[in-house]
């Protein structure tokens, strides 16, 4: 496979527009908003820097992980990622989210590719043999890709800050001039966390956002929703 | 092996494995161990069975001073070494045998001294057999400047049994002095569970390194001190009824916030409470303990000492 045809895949897979759901969440973000934690581009920032930390030290070790594991064609070690991943997701919007958008990725992978581990991995899915998590479901389609594994971490990098701007532009006062700064700003932190995570393992996988995690408790049990988390 | 030394060995520790030149890790004094075991007894009440313990832990007699659980065991461990000081290693095991009930705490708060070299360990494992019931309410715990420390909890349960599992952490000693908020070096907390037929139910794991990335920024503890985390594992109808009761709120007036949520596995709650300081999250913590009480054994919860 080409270069142009790696970046083209990449891109496709990074879109906002690729079907697999994304724009459905906000990580949080909106009731975040509504309760006025985040009130403007500042505060914005700041949440999506950490969603973007939690997100590269949760799906991202887990996503290079199974990307490792597909490359060596180790099917059992896709699933132990897929796994360990959803052992750590601890609130339960945040599951529904992965799970949905995984199942939606496996799904359009067998459509779209000719591999034999993604039509693996969506057939187990179905079956309920695996949990089929975003990350892993990613790292499967890049590895069948030849997208390079840190072009793969970046691509969930930027899933995760867009996810969050993308929300934001619908439910916050805010430009796409702002939305596009912070993206600018916090993609320059991922080649420095990509070398952090790069060496991790399951053990490593870690989050702590307290706030977040309360927010995110506060959409689960709140009845004002225009997003699923 | 021991369990403290594995613990021990997380990558996040490499950089605090140096010997402490005034007393080496293993030295006695500074390696402490608890082994409580529960049982019922023939009249069906709880009785601490089983008691290992090596210095500087201290295990306080069993007492039954629970006005509404009077068949339930209730245990102090306390540290004779004051503060967890400089490559202390510290295991404590909890074992819950069929139908046993329990309430474990200790005297006062865990104080983690400064340490220049090495850092200190705690590993835990619980183990709770069919029907059985265990409150693990310790008071908080207390970082103070270049602090490094690591906690791991193992928890292996029946899908039967309930655990209620609260850990406080504070920023530091922020009345100290010209206050301590987030010195520490490394705070390094993980807790996981499973099944007796080793089906793993989560993992949780949160690394704190405040020299590194500042945990005072908006969505973690913002400008928040001390927070609690909870872990309710409890079968599915319990936790339904909990869940109901248990309000997720911002409390902008009274710096306050708590959420909930269901944790993997169908196997129980989380609970999360941030605060400014630990008597609002310590009322918070009990009083979610008083309702997980009430949901799963029917009981009350008296009101808390007002030395505590």
């Amino acid at each position: 496979m080409t270069d142009a045809v790696k970046l083209m895949r990449i891109l496709a897979l990074s879109d906002s527009a690729f079907p697999v759901g994304a724009f459905a969440f906000s990580a949080g973000l909106e009731s975040a908003v509504e309760h006025r934690i985040v009130t403007d581009a500042a505060s914005l920032e700041a949440y999506a820097r950490q969603i973007l930390r939690q997100a590269a030290f949760t799906d991202g070790i887990a996503a290079l992980q199974a990307y490792r594991s597909a490359a060596e064609e180790d099917y059992d070690g896709i699933c132990e990622a897929d796994a360990q991943l959803l052992l750590c997701k601890m609130n339960a919007e945040s599951r529904l989210m992965t799970l949905r958008m995984g199942r939606k990725l496996a799904e359009l992978s067998e459509r779209i590719l000719d591999d034999s581990t993604a039509a693996r991995l969506a057939a187990d899915i179905r079956a309920g043999a695996t949990p089929g998590t975003y990350p892993v479901a990613q790292a499967v389609v890049a590895s069948a890709c030849e997208i390079p594994e840190k072009w793969l971490f970046a691509s969930l990098g930027y899933g995760a800050i867009n996810m969050v701007l993308g929300a934001a532009l619908r439910c916050l006062r805010i430009s796409h001039y702002d939305t596009q700064r912070i993206m600018f700003r916090l993609g320059d932190q991922v080649e420095t966390i990509y070398d952090r995570a790069r060496e991790m393992t399951f053990d490593d996988m870690s989050a702590f956002v307290p706030q977040i995690d309360i927010v995110a408790s506060l959409h689960e049990k709140g009845t004002k929703r225009m997003f699923m988390n | 092996m021991t369990a403290a030394a594995r613990v021990s060995a997380a990558r996040e520790m490499r950089p605090f494995q140096a010997e402490p030149p005034a007393m080496p890790v293993g030295t006695p004094g500074k390696a402490g161990y608890v082994y409580l075991g529960f049982e019922t007894d023939d009249d069906g009440r709880s009785i601490l069975r089983e008691l290992d313990r090596r210095a500087p832990l201290i295990v306080q007699q069993a007492l039954y001073f629970d006005e509404c659980m009077p068949q339930m065991p209730c245990v102090y461990i306390l540290s004779s070494g004051g503060p967890n000081v400089d490559g202390d290693r510290y295991e404590q095991h909890f074992t819950l045998r069929r139908g046993a009930c329990a309430h474990i705490s200790t005297g006062a708060a865990t104080k983690l001294a400064e340490m220049r070299y090495n850092h200190s360990c705690m590993a835990q494992s619980i183990v709770l057999d069919e029907g059985a019931y265990l409150e693990f309410l310790p008071e908080p715990t207390i970082p103070c400047r270049h602090t490094r420390f690591i906690c791991d909890t193992d928890i292996c349960i029946d899908p039967s049994a309930t655990l209620f599992y609260s850990e406080i952490y504070m920023s530091g000693r922020k009345y100290y002095r010209g206050g301590e908020r987030f010195a520490y070096d490394i705070m390094s907390v993980t807790t996981r569970a499973r099944r007796l037929d080793g089906e793993r139910l989560f993992r949780e794991k949160f690394v704190v390194e405040p020299y590194d990335v500042s945990p005072v920024c908006l969505g973690v503890m913002a400008d928040y001190d001390v927070v609690a985390n909870v872990v309710v594992l409890t079968p599915p109808q319990c936790a339904d009824r909990i869940y109901e009761l248990t309000d997720a709120f911002i409390d902008s007036r009274h710096r306050t916030a708590a959420g909930i949520t269901r944790l993997p596995a169908d196997c129980g709650l989380l609970y999360k409470v941030l605060s400014d300081e630990s008597a609002p999250v310590k009322r918070l913590v009990r009083e979610f303990c008083a309702t997980v009480r009430r949901c799963v054994k029917g009981y009350d919860m008296p009101q808390e000492f007002p030395w505590r």
